[in-house]
């Protein structure tokens, strides 16, 4: 127990003062963030709608309306897909990226600082970019495959059903690496270099050194990104949104984007709500490992 | 840290070469674009060639999105400074004080950053609908303090758990109050982190997409994100020099921010969410 507050000069106790000093981000929780969630489950067995004033309780009608939607599953799988990809692809390029740039080399420094301008910049711009770079017509990747010799038509990238979602990925992951290294290269730092020198000794090779040595020591910090990196990719919305608007056919309608045009385009929040709240069920699960991995790091 | 075998140089090259390019030829394409003419847009060399600044004077002298652009500023200085006072105050008195139900505000702060902010968008659209404030700047301001606020308060707060809590009993000792400890003894001490939680904030503020797009129904208030996807999203034909100069427009305000303040920024990301 602190017990340096406990004398009444203010006029307030301690506690008071500590309560006082919460209420402006309680507040702003319990606005922004859980009366909406409450809100939004309750929606979810109405039939709630941003166009008529009028709402009826209709029960589990939106579960079943949803769950029998052959969309639906489709939504979810694509949603997985885009998870997995845009979490393993940087991930693994960035711990890559992380090994290279923890060799102190001349502008190794700059580098790093240089790689995160990618992570920091507006997700509209990085959309516009890759849009752009997979351009069917005049992309540079057409091109430069083209000039290869590789393809001899230009292909729409982002225009069909087989390529759209890999493309958003290639954007995520760019997007994304920057973020991966910086926590990985602090992780990396993070290992005392007697054990992987000791490792060294014993004879050991830099891949069992790594898997051996380098990785159980940097574990906590090896876990926590994943999963972070998996509730953001679960919640992200602005790079298949300005690439692809959830298109073609769908192939690149992830829940997030299934939400918002559900709620925003078609106006039937009950629906919105419905997909939102199973969605949400599917981020608890994530969540929980994630509080558990914090709580652990203590 | 690794043998510096032959199979590890080789290792160091290819990586260095193939994700160096992966990660600097997309920004340079962008900057390259911008800076073509018109007339050339479409070619594929690589600096080498006429480059112009006319693509991005159009942008700069576009007055729809110059007004976006002032209110993005507003939006995201507005809701860097409120999440920097919420959370720095949140953050030492979680760091500080006992009271009963701490543990539990702690943890859900924590959990803030689980929920999935589509669907939490649906209800704020109607409050915000209800209060009158969608489309003001307000509706912004207040939704993108809780982007900050489990990653500010815990930042903050492990800044606060690493200042001696023998400094603020002699100050009270010296007769200073609870205001006058924290003003003058604990936030100045916690500054780097503050100032850390204060990019944070903007960043997330004038990056975001999803909530600039729906609850600010004015177009003349509208945010630099939303406004460029709803400039140039499902326009006939695309004029990508202007596409890529706008993009150019919106990255440079927090890229600068970013390469100045770069060092407090990575230090309170990963404090933040590494630390207890």
């Amino acid at each position: 127990m602190n017990k340096l507050f406990k004398k009444k000069e203010d006029g307030l106790t301690d506690s008071q003062v500590g309560f006082l000093l919460i209420l402006p981000g309680l507040t702003v929780f319990i606005a922004i963030i859980l009366y909406p969630f409450i809100d939004a489950i309750l929606t979810s067995f109405t039939d709630r709608s941003l166009i008529y004033p009028t709402m009826h309780w209709v029960g589990l009608k939106n579960y079943v309306k949803v769950l029998s939607d052959p969309y639906f599953a489709k939504t979810v799988l694509t949603t997985m897909l885009f998870v997995i990809g845009s979490t393993v692809l940087p991930y693994v390029l960035g711990m890559i990226w992380a090994i290279v740039l923890n060799e102190k080399f001349r502008g190794s420094e700059f580098l790093r600082g240089v790689t995160l301008v990618d992570w920091i910049i507006p997700g509209t711009a990085i959309g516009f970019l890759w849009s752009w770079i997979f351009n069917g017509q005049y992309g540079i990747l057409n091109n430069f495959l083209l000039k290869l010799g590789v393809i001899q038509a230009g292909i729409p990238w982002l225009g069909q059903n087989g390529t759209a979602l890999l493309c958003v990925i290639i954007a995520r992951t760019w997007q994304m690496l920057p973020w991966y290294m910086a926590f990985l290269l602090g992780g990396l730092q993070s290992v005392p270099l007697d054990q992987v020198e000791a490792a060294h000794i014993d004879g050991a090779g830099n891949w069992r050194t790594f898997w051996r040595v380098v990785l159980p020591n940097m574990k906590q910090t090896a876990i926590l990104v994943f999963v972070l990196g998996i509730i953001g990719n679960l919640q992200h919305f602005d790079l298949p949104w300005t690439m692809t608007q959830g298109g073609p056919a769908r192939a690149t309608t992830t829940l997030s984007i299934e939400v918002f045009t559900t709620a925003f385009k078609n106006w039937d929040m009950g629906k919105a709500a419905t997909v939102g709240t199973i969605w949400a069920v599917l981020l608890a699960f994530f969540s929980f490992i994630y509080l558990k991995q914090i709580r652990d790091a203590k | 840290m690794f043998l510096k075998t032959k199979g590890f140089k080789t290792f160091f090259w290819i990586s260095l070469i193939l994700i160096g390019f992966f990660v600097f030829f997309p920004l340079l394409w962008m900057i390259n674009t911008a800076l073509k003419p018109s007339a050339e847009t479409f070619s594929s060399y690589f600096f080498i060639g006429p480059l112009t600044f006319s693509n991005i004077w159009h942008i700069l002298t576009d007055a729809t999105i110059m007004n976006y652009l002032k209110n993005s500023l507003i939006v995201s200085f507005g809701s860097s400074f409120a999440a920097t006072v919420v959370c720095t105050f949140a953050g030492y008195s979680f760091s500080k004080f006992r009271y009963r139900g701490r543990k539990f505000f702690m943890g859900m702060f924590m959990m803030s950053q689980a929920f999935p902010q589509a669907i939490l968008l649906l209800a704020i659209y109607s409050l915000m609908n209800r209060l009158g404030l969608l489309g003001s700047y307000w509706a912004l301001l207040i939704s993108y303090v809780v982007f900050t606020l489990p990653v500010g308060t815990w930042t903050l707060k492990s800044y606060f758990d690493q200042i001696p809590d023998s400094l603020i009993e002699s100050a009270k000792v010296d007769g200073a109050g609870h205001w006058r400890i924290m003003t003058r003894i604990m936030f100045p001490m916690a500054v780097p982190g503050v100032i850390s939680i204060a990019i944070y904030g903007f960043v997330w503020s004038w990056n975001d997409l999803l909530y600039s797009m729906t609850l600010i129904t004015d177009t003349a208030k509208r945010t630099l994100a939303s406004g460029l996807v709803m400039t140039y999203l499902g326009e006939a034909s695309t004029n990508w020099g202007y596409m890529m100069a706008a993009s150019l427009v919106a990255a440079i305000p927090v890229s600068i921010i970013f390469v100045f303040l770069q060092r407090y920024f990575i230090q309170g990301l990963t404090s933040g969410a590494v630390k207890g």
